[in-house]
């Protein structure tokens, strides 16, 4: 019997991100079959509303709230998660893919000496309670299968929308109040603001919903009718390589190999010939759609649903009509 | 400034890349300098063009130094290969002790490396080679200014609500991602240099590091096989003509996919 699953629920502005609530939900099922308690590991500053969000889906919340945690540097995240992991040494520690996690697990795993798959598609626990996890490598070509040592915990970061959310959940969660450290390799680093992006939509490595552009558009301000499609869907807007050294949109929309993987419910591919740097990336993704006005565009071959054809007279007219279903509930 | 830069050569994103069996994997020989390192080594050169001082490039490999070869011709001074019989199939923690116990002496004041590997896309050496050298680092970085007197860096990295500025104290370890600085295309003769560049080998012995070390942390993750990623199913053309298309569309992402 393992004692304890802890997922750590990665939190900006006070707000938890959506994937530590796919992940508890997971562990929640997976706690049944060997039988651990599910935390939340909660690590920020103001975190009351947070703790609130986390308490009807963890067994247990462990919060250090303090303002050398608010923003994130791994300095301060890993003296303290190192010296809580050490205390506990639960049986698997859980995260989302972010830049946060990116930064950190990698650190922390090293300063543990434990293992740590990052950007998995796949985690279970088997009937028999053993732990198989998939990871693509090699961009998605592949896949493998690992085999972890005794060593704990067990880290795994897993993509977003690998799992529902389990809205039926309804623990109440014990709150463990734990002091943060601090120590001189703190003041290493200072984080001394953010450039924000300008508009309302989630980065394209969370959204539920991508719609995205390639060198079809034929120029930026072309964009404007992708960007309606999006405001009509509440979807983020991606594009391709091409697009992005043509410096027509900014990087950090970029899908694929040299930019971001996706994994949304639902993503729509409008004038993307579909070059293997791009498919790599949206491998992922649930049901992909996409308009070319190429027959033979590699995209399709990815594709669930293909329209050959124009973007500019389809992207308006799905616009149009996905207004209508839409709004009609 | 005394930088390194740790490189590494992988398959070419457009190579084939197939299951042979559980233990096998089918490899094109398309290789590359990974695309996030040739954008450290770039970055390393820049600071060595304005701050002088020397660019080392370094990588963990029985079987490739071509990645090596590409620094030298961008413009480093100098190519350290490790490469050693134990280090066959380590996963990246065993790779990032032999590179940690090579530097831990070396007089540094940065390290680069690229954002992750075009292979295993894991990620992990850098900040790994970091926590283990006890250096400050910061991951994905897109922008790097460097105050040598004041032993300070200052960095842009990106995270989902934009770009975070960070000022981090030096000796430190940065990953580099697109955006930073685009790589220089090396000259003809640079290139035929290189190819005549002496490379340095160091095995696990000489770093001076116990066999059994690096046994125990490849031991802490292996891959127990390998799958074919999982099949799509067909496509299904939508073949009516416009507007008719859009209206089924919707219907079958409505009905069929039940995605919106």
């Amino acid at each position: 019997m393992e004692n304890e699953i802890w997922v750590f629920a990665e939190e900006y502005d006070g707000k938890v991100r959506r994937v530590a609530f796919e992940l508890l939900s997971a562990s929640a099922k997976f706690s049944k079959k060997i039988g651990a308690k599910v935390s939340s590991i909660l690590l920020g500053n103001k975190l009351s509303e947070a703790i609130k969000s986390l308490t009807p889906f963890s067994d247990k919340i462990y919060v250090l709230d303090d303002p050398i945690l608010s923003p994130y540097t791994s300095e301060a995240f890993i003296l303290n998660l190192s010296n809580l992991i050490k205390k506990h040494r639960p049986y698997l520690l859980l995260g989302g893919v972010s830049s946060t996690t990116k930064d950190l697990f990698p650190r922390l795993a090293m300063n543990l000496k434990t293992s740590y798959a990052p950007e998995c598609t796949s985690v279970e626990i088997s009937e028999d309670g053993e732990l198989l996890v998939r990871r693509p490598i090699f961009g998605g070509k592949v896949f493998s299968e690992l085999k972890f040592s005794e060593a704990r915990p067990i880290m795994i970061t897993i993509r977003n929308h690998t799992f529902s959310v389990d809205e039926s959940l309804n623990k109440s969660a014990e709150i463990f109040s734990i002091e943060a450290l601090k120590d001189s390799t703190i003041s290493r680093k200072k984080v001394i603001g953010i450039e924000k992006v300008k508009g309302e939509r989630v980065d394209i490595s969370e959204a539920e919903i991508v719609v995205a552009a390639g060198r079809g558009i034929k120029g930026p301000e072309n964009f404007k009718i992708i960007e309606e499609l999006a405001d009509v869907l509440n979807a983020s807007v991606g594009t391709t390589r091409a697009v992005v050294d043509e410096g027509w949109r900014d990087q950090r929309d970029q899908i694929g190999k040299s930019g971001k993987n996706i994994s949304a419910k639902l993503y729509m591919a409008f004038g993307i010939s579909g070059a293997v740097h791009h498919t790599l990336g949206i491998g992922t993704c649930k049901t992909i759609v996409a308009v070319d006005i190429d027959p033979n565009a590699l995209i399709f071959n990815y594709a669930d649903y293909g329209i050959v054809g124009d973007l500019f007279k389809i992207v308006p007219a799905l616009k149009d009509e996905l207004r209508k279903v839409v709004s009609s509930g | 400034m005394e930088i390194f830069v740790l490189v590494k050569q992988v398959p070419d994103p457009e190579a084939m890349i197939k299951v042979k069996s559980d233990s096998e994997l089918d490899i094109e020989n398309r290789y590359f300098t990974n695309f996030f390192d040739e954008i450290a080594i770039e970055a390393a050169i820049r600071m060595k063009e304005k701050f002088g001082g020397k660019v080392t490039v370094l990588t963990v490999d029985n079987h490739r130094v071509d990645a090596l070869r590409r620094g030298i011709s961008m413009g480093a001074d100098e190519a350290i290969q490790i490469t050693d019989p134990l280090l066959e199939e380590a996963n990246p923690f065993a790779i990032s002790r032999a590179i940690a116990s090579y530097l831990k002496d070396k007089p540094f004041d940065l390290i680069l490396a690229g954002r992750q590997a075009m292979d295993d896309d894991a990620g992990i050496v850098g900040p790994a080679v970091a926590e283990l050298l006890e250096i400050p680092h910061v991951n994905a970085i897109v922008s790097l200014e460097i105050d040598p007197q004041k032993k300070e860096a200052l960095v842009r990295r990106e995270v989902e609500e934009g770009k975070e500025i960070i000022a981090c104290s030096l000796p430190a370890l940065f990953t580099c991602q697109k955006g930073l600085c685009s790589p220089r295309i090396p000259q003809v003769l640079n290139v035929m240099k290189a190819m005549k560049a002496q490379i340095k080998k160091l095995d696990i012995k000489s770093l001076g590091l116990n066999p059994n070390e690096i046994l125990g942390l490849k031991d802490i993750i292996k891959i127990k096989n390998y799958i074919s990623p999982p099949k799509r199913p067909p496509v299904k053309m939508i073949k009516e003509d416009f507007p008719e298309n859009v209206k089924i569309l919707v219907k079958l992402l409505r009905e069929e996919a039940k995605v919106i």
